[in-house]
């Protein structure tokens, strides 16, 4: 597999909502405030609206399921969903739970971001498979996203 | 099946010095296996793509899917685009960790849009040599200039350097020894062949 940067992208969540145990799991909703993306073909911001539908699984893997809108700086409007697992030992994920910044080379946070536009200029999301490296910081993770080539 | 059953018996035996061979350092990583911390021993065998470019994402492989299909069911224009469903009849999978048999009775419920893009949707279950079943689906996409479609269509051997054809892989297993799967994020690269599809998949570490 090769791959090449697309974007880095940063968002900022509101308080996360705690549903507790459904059937799957554990789930917390974490809406999305605001944010900024990056890269070589497309920058912008993130509208708030958005957020990420994450569930604990019994297995100590946490699902991401982020749903977000991007508007580029020339006015764009993209929608990217991202399927994404994040686990790692307990005492990483509890340093990460009390807020702490911690080195995302000591958990595993991976995604598969989806885009969908209209935007002539941005189509290209619509043909693509992208990885995602995710860094979970206090306000909110940072996603590096990679166009699988 | 005798041709995958000695596939298999052959590769039982690579598997074990496989093992065998990652014992030793992955006892003081051990902790950090069970807690399902990836990033165990192999970790660092991951092969690193594109760092030229300046991106950390680095990957290592999983496995080779191929996979066998009956004649497509047309379905003809739905409100997505065009509707056809692939059912697969059987294949095989191979990887430095796990191999085995495709199991009949998944498919790709594939989707042709409107903007060329053939968009695939796959579920199949996986049966490794030692009866482990493995529930697998992808999404993905296909595209490519309109000269290889076509000659894609007819079923004609074609470099899959020529077209764009790349999956996101999920898996679910109950397998303790499998369980790895259930915690991976992965990506695969497609090749069509006349009579089903090959899928190099990596494991994205």
């Amino acid at each position: 597999m090769t791959s090449r940067p697309l974007m880095t992208l940063q968002v900022f969540i509101a308080p996360p909502q705690k549903l507790g145990a459904v059937p799957h799991g554990t789930r917390v909703i974490a809406p999305i405030t605001s944010g900024t993306f990056e890269g070589p073909r497309l920058r912008g911001r993130v509208l708030p609206g958005g957020g990420d539908w994450t569930l604990l699984r019994p297995d100590g893997v946490l699902e991401l399921d982020l749903r977000i809108t991007l508007e580029t700086e020339d006015g764009a409007l993209i929608y990217m969903s991202s399927f994404g697992l994040r686990h790692g030992p307990p005492e990483v994920l509890a340093a990460l739970a009390n807020g702490e910044s911690v080195d995302p080379s000591k958990y595993y946070f991976r995604t598969t971001p989806r885009f969908e536009t209209s935007a002539p200029p941005y189509a290209f999301l619509n043909r693509l498979i992208a990885i995602s490296s995710g860094d979970r910081r206090p306000s909110g993770p940072i996603y590096t996203i990679d166009e699988v080539l | 099946m005798h041709k995958l059953e000695i596939m298999a018996e052959r590769n039982g035996i690579e598997r074990r010095d496989v093992l065998k061979a990652m014992a030793a350092p992955v006892v003081a990583a051990a902790m950090s296996t069970l807690t399902g911390c990836a990033h165990g021993p192999a970790a660092t065998n991951g092969v690193a793509t594109a760092n030229r470019r300046g991106t950390a994402m680095s990957s290592r492989p999983l496995m080779t899917v191929r996979i066998a299909a009956a004649p497509p069911q047309r379905l003809g224009s739905v409100p997505h685009g065009v509707r056809s469903v692939v059912p697969v009849i059987g294949g095989d999978f191979e990887g430095p960790r796990l191999r085995g048999k495709v199991l009949p009775g998944g498919g790709d419920w594939l989707l042709q849009r409107s903007d060329g893009v053939l968009e695939l949707d796959l579920r199949i279950t996986l049966e490794t040599d030692d009866h482990a079943l493995i529930y697998m689906t992808f999404q993905g996409v296909r595209h490519g200039p309109p000269d290889v479609i076509a000659a894609l269509g007819r079923g004609e051997v074609v470099d899959p350097a020529r077209y764009y054809f790349r999956t996101v892989p999920r898996f679910e297993t109950s397998a303790d020894a499998y369980a790895f799967l259930n915690r991976i994020v992965a990506v695969g690269t497609g090749e069509a062949t006349p009579d089903g599809a090959v899928h190099k998949i990596d494991e994205i570490v």
